[in-house]
């Protein structure tokens, strides 16, 4: 998970009197997670650059009716979902997700043996699947929550919902996936 | 955290996601292309200023004799007490002048569909509701003749304190902070007349304090709020908390 640098809300307030370079400092530091939370929403890299891109423009467009001293990366992570839902409701589908192939992953020191990493592997694609299988509200509040490891208020920004609506939605999502995946 | 919740945070670490690109300079290059926000009037500014009380009546056709204000107010279980300023006038067709200073009467559900921005409602509906220029939202309680309240809601609109301050603060009109739900504001009292907007292009937009009494100016997530009415900074305060 990306932290929140303690400098967040002082750059989004310079931004938001019109400084671009503060506005520079905050694309750089919040392009990966939005690209990610894009990607994950839509499944497709190019209307993930495109959601992402978007957003930040909006973004610095809206940044006069930003809400002084709150953060500012669960707010353009809602501007950034907004754009992917849109996209992914055009596409009329989302992509589905893949693991990456084994010849991708970085070599570790305490590697499992092959027959380990088969079994890791394994698990990991059932359990994706399974993730897969999930209704959209489902999927979607376990790829914040988990996949995209973001915090509670954030993960409320991204579905428009409240924090109180991803905590419950977050525990069924969790019952259904659990009786998915041990049947 | 359950196993399962750590295994779908190691599956999120396992997923094939494609390597963000570089996205900082199609977003400054778009932003480039398009009408800069100028810093120094990257807000819409609200600027309230003095002007001659003439000057008021020629511009608007309200002369203030015709903002007469009924005595009590119930709203969200608040009993406001207005001081009752009786017309020394028979007005002119009031709901026409309104319609002049306010914008085009409509209704309020009409109002909701319109706005493009989440309307604050107090809990008892406006009598009259206009729509008026800069995407403002007009709230009148009370009739045109007989005006108990009035509330402005404009989008993209901030408030400057301390350009207010520094502009208006003297012997004729007193510009005291306020606190509106954790969020700061602006009361003005001794008849603040003509307000100054500053349009997201940045330019001014001359506007004015429609009943010539107290005014309470504050914003909410872009939105620009002010209550015009004959009260005291504790009474506005309470009407613009009970706005939801």
């Amino acid at each position: 998970m990306e932290g929140r640098p303690p400098d967040d809300v002082m750059l989004a307030e310079r931004a938001k009197r019109g400084d671009e370079r503060a506005f520079e400092e905050l694309v750089r530091m919040y392009q990966g997670i939005a690209f990610r939370t894009a990607y994950l929403l839509t499944g497709s890299a190019a209307d993930a650059e495109d959601a992402a891109q978007t957003g930040f423009v909006k973004a610095w467009y809206a940044l006069p009716r930003f809400r002084r001293g709150a953060p500012f990366r669960p707010w353009l992570l809602q501007i950034v979902a907004n754009e992917a839902h849109n996209r992914r409701r055009s596409a009329g589908r989302r992509e589905a997700l893949r693991l990456r192939s084994i010849a991708a992953d970085p070599p570790e020191d305490a590697a499992p043996s092959p027959e380990g990493a088969a079994l890791g592997r394994e698990r990991r694609t059932e359990l994706l699947a399974a993730v897969e299988r999930l209704g959209e509200r489902d999927r979607d509040v376990l790829t914040c929550r988990y996949l995209l490891e973001l915090s509670e208020e954030e993960t409320a920004a991204v579905l428009d919902v409240r924090r109180g609506t991803v905590k419950s939605r977050t525990a069924r999502a969790i019952a259904r996936l659990r009786s998915e995946v041990t049947p | 955290m359950t196993e399962l919740e750590r295994a779908l945070v190691e599956l999120g670490h396992e997923l094939e996601i494609p390597t963000s690109p570089d996205l900082l300079r199609p977003v400054l290059s778009a932003i480039e292309s398009r009408p800069k926000r100028r810093l120094q009037r990257r807000r819409w500014t609200l600027v309230v200023a003095l002007a001659a009380l003439a000057a008021l009546a020629a511009t608007l056709a309200i002369p203030d004799a015709r903002s007469a204000l009924l005595r009590f107010l119930h709203i969200g279980g608040e009993r406001i007490e207005l001081v009752d300023a009786l017309p020394g006038v028979t007005p002119d067709p009031a709901e026409l002048d309104f319609e002049l200073a306010l914008g085009r009467a409509t209704t309020l559900e009409q109002a909701r569909r319109v706005a493009g921005f989440d309307l604050r409602e107090l809990e008892v509906a406006p009598d009259k509701v206009y729509l008026g220029a800069r995407g403002t939202v007009w709230f009148l309680y009370g009739a045109p003749d007989r005006v108990r309240l009035l509330v402005s809601q404009t989008p993209l609109h901030s408030v400057d304190e301390e350009l207010l301050l520094k502009k208006l603060a003297g012997p004729e009109t007193s510009v005291e902070h306020v606190d509106v739900r954790g969020t700061r504001g602006v009361f003005l009292s001794g008849e603040p007349h003509l307000l100054f907007l500053l349009d997201p292009r940045g330019e001014i937009v001359e506007d004015s304090a429609r009943l010539a009494h107290d005014v309470l100016v504050w914003e909410e997530e872009g939105i620009a709020l002010r209550l015009e009415g004959d009260f005291t900074k504790g009474e506005a305060v309470a009407v613009a908390e009970s706005l939801r």
